[in-house]
């Protein structure tokens, strides 16, 4: 659950939120692709601190601490069994460069979570639908996504509300198998889903009656427009990435044991 | 000419076996403060129903009989088109909003029309202003109480610049208070613009003061259309339940007792307490 916190919107404003979010996403996507070219320890490690001072500037470093965390035991996960199959490949013999490597792919998976996390906890859902709006998604499906999460916090409250009728019936949830407890949750389903088609229908209704479906083209009381800052993190991302693809293709990314090497050699 | 008549005007719902509303003709004036109502289950909300456009156009069912609003025939004309005419403002504040926050809310409707971007504005801050809301612009609908929920949707029915605005039962997810505060924005709305109002409503002791139009209505038809005080003077709209003002009620259990009060009937506890105070200063 923990995982989930790391990725959810707290209205703030700092110079990241306000930021356009197609940069944002595009800033995410750059840093992905960077994290999937590189294998080596050193290059992950540059990444992933790249990314702490857009953290600092944004505040949100507690829910991006709790989203890390959240991440943590997959990153554990992913560390031992790369350090387990190299070894049992190489004939059950143990070697600094695989300890290498399993940290490599672990930090990597850690850098995928930083970016999107840093995308989503400074990215307000309204924004996001404006961005989709404005790269010709169908209005439809904007509209769809931005209602879905209009309506989360509807839903949960009304999930509750069904719970606890429900209890109060004398139904037990925390009872049984683990087939059993699933079966349990069925009376809460059933409900919470009529009720969900009946307030459907409500919704279509108030937006025939609010003129949906009028126009082709609709307007917008907003309008996301590049700013200097939104050019800023273009310009960044994008030599990141030219950076990154001149390394990996025309340079010899050192692991740290030959790094070590060389510089003791020079000792 | 009136803004919404309707001439024998019968609708059936699709999967329904008998009309839930049965020859209705009824005239509204422009600028009316019109008050519907009636036991639950009399047609009231289907009545509403159809001076939009959603029966039949989303409802589909059998509609017979004339209705005409704001000059459309309403079988001609599509839901969006005769929204830019006709507000609606529903029962649950909570499924008319769609938007994550109250700005967007009052915009919606008037970027399905395609108004462009500084008119949205324009109208938007003065929707907002007029109903009390400008300070809340920025909140999401889920952090609202009831009744500023409620607001955010008749401003954004406002904001569409309707001649006609139709609310049904809009108070009836709200406490007391939170109702006083919707009906006293709808009647500025009324007094100040000349908005035409439909209110469908059953808590008469909250509304009857405001109304100069009342239409009771029974089993799908309309049984009782005019002027409040005559209406209210009557004893059917007692017989079938329809809850009546207190002070009314009061009115008429002092003039059977013998005791001479005016010939208005009252509708707020304020004309009653002036009456009485009036007959006090008689008898000294």
């Amino acid at each position: 659950m923990s995982f989930f916190d790391g990725l959810k919107f707290r209205k703030i404003s700092s110079p990241i939120h306000n930021l356009d979010p197609r940069v944002k996403f595009i800033y995410a996507c750059v840093i992905f692709v960077v994290a999937i070219i590189f294998w080596e320890l050193i290059p992950l490690i540059g990444l992933f601190l790249i990314q702490i001072p857009l953290v600092q500037i944004a505040r949100v470093r507690k829910e991006w601490a709790r989203s890390m965390r959240g991440a943590a035991i997959l990153a554990l996960i992913i560390f031992f069994t790369n350090l387990i199959f190299s070894f049992l490949g190489a004939g059950s013999t143990f070697r600094i460069s695989f300890l290498e490597y399993a940290l490599a792919m672990m930090l990597r998976f850690l850098v995928l979570v930083e970016a999107f996390s840093i995308f989503f906890l400074t990215t307000s859902p309204d924004h996001l639908g404006l961005a989709l709006e404005q790269s010709r998604v169908p209005y439809e499906f904007c509209f769809a996504f931005t209602t879905a999460i209009r309506f989360v916090p509807v839903l949960a409250g009304e999930a509750q509300t069904i719970i606890d009728a429900q209890k109060a019936r004398g139904l037990e949830l925390e009872k049984g198998s683990f087939f059993k407890r699933v079966r349990n949750y069925i009376p809460i389903l059933i409900p919470l889903i009529v009720s969900a088609i009946r307030r459907s229908l409500e919704l279509a209704e108030a937006m025939e009656s609010r003129a949906w479906g009028a126009v082709k083209k609709r307007t917008n009381l907003y309008e996301l427009k590049f700013k200097a800052g939104d050019y800023i993190l273009g310009a960044v991302a994008l030599s990141i990435l030219a950076i990154s693809i001149y390394v990996r293709l025309c340079l010899k990314v050192p692991t740290i044991e030959e790094l070590l090497a060389f510089l003791i050699s020079k000792i | 000419m009136p803004i919404i008549e309707t001439k024998n005007l019968t609708y059936t719902y699709p999967s329904a076996t008998k009309p839930s509303i049965k020859n209705v003709t009824i005239k509204i004036e422009k600028g009316e403060f019109v008050l519907v109502t009636g036991p639950s289950g009399c047609g009231k909300t289907t009545l509403c129903r159809c001076f939009n456009g959603l029966i039949p156009h989303f409802y589909q069912g059998k509609l017979e009989g004339e209705i005409t609003v704001a000059g459309l025939r309403v079988p001609d004309h599509p839901t969006y088109e005769l929204a830019k005419h006709v507000g609606m403002v529903f029962q649950n504040p909570e499924n008319q909003l769609f938007a994550l926050s109250v700005e967007k809310d009052v915009a919606f409707g008037l970027e399905n029309l395609g108004i462009p971007r500084e008119e949205i504005r324009k109208r938007v801050d003065w929707a907002l202003k007029l109903t009390g809301i400008y300070h809340l612009k920025e909140r999401a609908p889920h952090e609202l109480s009831g009744g500023q929920q409620q607001r955010v949707a008749i401003a954004s029915v406002i904001a569409m610049q309707p001649e006609v605005i139709v609310l049904d039962e809009p108070t009836s997810f709200l406490d007391p208070l939170g109702a006083q505060k919707i009906f006293e924005v709808i009647y500025e709305l009324n007094r100040q613009l000349g908005l035409t109002v439909v209110l469908v409503e059953h808590r008469l002791d909250l509304t009857a003061k405001y109304a100069n139009h009342l239409i009771v209505m029974n089993n799908g038809e309309v049984v009782l259309d005019g002027d409040p005080r005559k209406i209210l003077e009557y004893e059917e709209p007692q017989l079938m339940g329809v809850g009546i003002p207190k002070v009314t009620r009061l009115y008429k259990l002092l003039k059977a007792d013998g005791i001479k009060l005016g010939s208005l009937l009252p509708l707020s506890p304020k004309e009653l307490a002036d009456e009485i105070r009036s007959v006090l200063k008689r008898d000294d």
